[in-house]
């Protein structure tokens, strides 16, 4: 049962980052790519009809983890208390200036373009943190160290990791003039973020301070393996013009950070806390299963009919117009 | 001031623009559910213009209670890591289920309805509002099971130090949570519905030229506000048994017995304005009432104001206890470093604060800017 559950989390937060991943990536490319007001309203709109349904991903992934793991919840968030902070202060402010930007049409939006703008930066950044330390490993006790530039190679390559991603789904959702620019922006990312999963690979393998923590030889290489695979999958799709194939490996990248944080000490969560632990007795998981499966099923099918229903760009009628 | 009082604040501080965001939600989603499904049965346009025009301002408010449930979720966490270890299995659970059940799938469906619209059958987009509104209820109803549970722990049983989940039902039948929970709804509507009334009003008051809109609109918000108000108060009163006989300090503080005399109040001035602002409706009386008029505009922050203060009451009273007899507030705080919860406090406020002048300075530019012309573009 506990099993189960842990698997329902990494769903559920590898669900997050593959989808709200690119709402940050569109969000801190917003002033690149549209240069005036109708090409951001363009960007925008692309993200638009997704974006409700991305984030929420975040919001069950957490009541997820405090119902079925309430003692790993608290070791978390209260161990990385400023990175957790300071990415909540991020994502407000892109979240709500996403959805309030737009809605006066004579009004000027200079200062919400620079909260959605910086919100997805601090948010990127902050997650990058946030997954370098998981990890790299938490303390048993006390709060976590944060001057360490291993984790300075997280927050940065999670920028990366992330623009990529959005520039890949605009170059897969936008008008042509907008994927165009979007996949040209994409291409010269391709670099950067493979240079950040080879800065962690040999990081991460090869310091002892970490090794040392880790029992199973077996995910970090796996992990290792299918990046590799979805960078060359990303470049491929990229350079032959064919956005769609690529879009599909930037969710796989954009999700293996938390999957590598959620497997390279499978069992142990944090040193010293394995999954047995942490997780709640039985009868409470048994209450959660029987609605767990239900919610997850028709989250994904409507995520699924969101995308079929919204091939045509959002045009003038729609409600909440980005 | 030390990390517990700190903490509080910023707790409080989270909820209160949360609740305040959230209640206008509940009772704005009815007042769209009901607008929209008599569209759907009658199809006269000015229904589905009407359903448009609270639709966005619905939209509008519902982006801040997004951000400031995610924060609150967070909250549990990082500053009252104590709660979890001691209760996480059982105050866990109706959160999750609140989270999975009722908030993923209201956003998700949200999304559908905002963006259906036009393009999905018409049916099809009808149950759309009405899945977001039935489960907007639900996470009513599971976040204040979490909540009762606190008042009142129930259906647990101690095992080495922490409490497990041993009777789920139990947290059902609260004797804390079944009569709080229509307190809290019927507040809800009363809200939305005093926000429909007053908004009405102030174009009445303007002779704006859309009688009908705004007549039809004034008539179902005044229905759901007298509705709202009658649940609220007899649901309030029903309260007061299970309350003296379980928490019998709660309402004895200065603090706590200014706050409820004064919410009760504001619930008994809407228990008889709105049946009396009933006797206006017909042949629109109500239009030529410019006294009338202009108490409902000005009545709008009312609902508000004495839905924080009930909520002070139940959240205040119930100190010094998190879990009411089981767990002291200081035993369940986070040791943290007092200046890091100082400035994260600081700086929530500070964003909060701004986000909410400017969601509630655009509410109230499209609100008295009144519905679009006819079927021309919305932005």
């Amino acid at each position: 049962m506990e099993l189960f559950f842990w698997a329902v989390l990494g769903l559920l937060s590898a669900g997050y980052f593959a989808l709200a991943g690119y709402d940050y990536g569109a969000g801190m490319l917003l002033r690149f790519l549209g240069r005036d007001e109708a090409g951001r309203r363009r960007a925008l709109g692309a993200v638009g009809p997704f974006f409700l349904g991305n984030e929420v991903w975040l919001v069950a992934a957490v009541g997820l983890l405090f119902g079925a793991f309430p003692r790993w919840e608290s070791k978390v968030f209260a161990g990385a208390y400023l990175i957790v902070v300071v990415l909540l202060l991020g994502l407000v402010s892109f979240t709500a200036a996403v959805q309030l930007r737009s809605r006066r049409p004579d009004a000027g939006r200079g200062a919400w373009d620079g909260l959605i703008t910086v919100g997805a930066l601090v948010t990127t950044v902050c997650w990058g943190l946030f997954l370098g330390v998981l990890v790299r490993g938490l303390p048993a006790d006390g709060p976590v160290p944060l001057a360490d530039p291993y984790l300075a190679v997280w927050g940065l390559g999670f920028v990366a990791l992330l623009l990529l991603h959005g520039a890949t789904f605009l170059a897969v959702r936008g008008d042509a003039a907008l994927a165009a620019r979007a996949r040209r922006i994409a291409l010269r990312l391709v670099p950067v973020v493979a240079g950040f999963v080879a800065a962690v690979a040999l990081w991460t393998g090869l310091s002892p301070s970490i090794t040392s923590t880790v029992d199973s030889a077996l995910p970090g290489p796996a992990v290792l393996g299918v990046a590799v695979l979805a960078l060359a999958a990303t470049f491929t799709g990229l350079l032959t013009r064919r956005p769609r194939l690529a879009l599909p490996a930037t969710m796989v990248l954009s999700a293996l950070p938390v999957t590598l944080a959620g497997t390279l000490r499978f069992p142990d969560l944090v040193v010293s806390m394995d999954l047995y632990e942490a997780a709640a007795a039985d009868a409470t998981l048994d209450v959660l299963a029987v609605v767990t499966p239900p919610a997850v099923l028709l989250v994904a099918l409507t995520q699924w009919l969101t995308w079929r229903w919204q091939r045509r760009p959002v045009d003038q009628r729609t409600l909440l117009h980005f | 001031m030390d990390s517990i009082d700190l903490a509080r604040l910023q707790f409080a501080t989270t909820t209160s623009f949360h609740f305040l965001f959230v209640l206008l939600t509940l009772g704005l989603v009815t007042m769209v559910t009901i607008t929209q499904t008599r569209y759907a049965l009658r199809g006269h346009e000015v229904l589905g213009r009407m359903t448009r025009f609270w639709g966005r301002l619905y939209v509008v408010n519902y982006a801040l209670g997004i951000v400031t449930g995610i924060v609150m979720e967070f909250q549990f966490g990082l500053n009252w890591s104590g709660l979890s270890t001691y209760a996480g299995d059982i105050f866990g659970a109706p959160l999750a289920i609140e989270t999975l059940v009722a908030f993923f799938l209201e956003s998700t469906f949200l999304g559908l309805w905002i963006f259906g619209w036009g393009r999905m059958n018409k049916w099809l987009h009808l149950a759309t509002i009405w899945i977001v509104m039935l489960t907007a209820y639900a996470s009513a109803f599971w976040i204040m099971a979490a909540n009762s549970f606190l008042q009142n722990p129930v259906g647990y049983r101690e095992e080495g130090g922490v409490l497990r989940l041993a009777e789920f039902g139990a947290l059902l039948t609260n004797p804390l949570f079944v009569n709080a929970l229509p307190h809290v709804l019927g507040a809800a509507l009363l809200t939305g519905g005093v926000f429909v009334v007053g908004v009405s009003a102030h174009h009445f008051l303007r002779r704006s030229d859309e009688v009908d809109f705004f007549a039809r609109s004034m008539r179902t918000g005044v229905v759901v506000s007298t509705a709202g108000a009658l649940v609220t108060v007899a649901f309030g009163v029903a309260q007061f048994p299970a309350v003296t006989r379980l928490q019998p300090d709660k309402l004895g503080t200065p603090a706590t017995g200014s706050a409820l005399g004064f919410m009760i109040m504001i619930g008994y001035f809407y228990f008889f304005a709105a049946p009396f602002a009933l006797l206006f409706l017909p042949r629109l009386r109500i239009a030529r009432a410019r006294w009338l008029l202009r108490l409902m505009v000005w009545a709008i922050p009312l609902p508000f104001l004495a839905a924080i203060l009930g909520w002070l009451v139940r959240e205040i009273g119930r100190q010094p206890w998190l879990i009411y007899g089981k767990l002291t507030t200081a035993d369940a705080a986070t040791s943290l470093d007092p200046v890091h919860v100082a400035v994260s406090f600081v700086a929530f406020l500070l964003l909060f604060a701004a986000l909410a002048v400017a969601d509630w300075t655009l509410l109230s530019r499209l609100a008295r800017r009144g519905p679009e012309p006819s079927v021309t573009p919305g932005v």
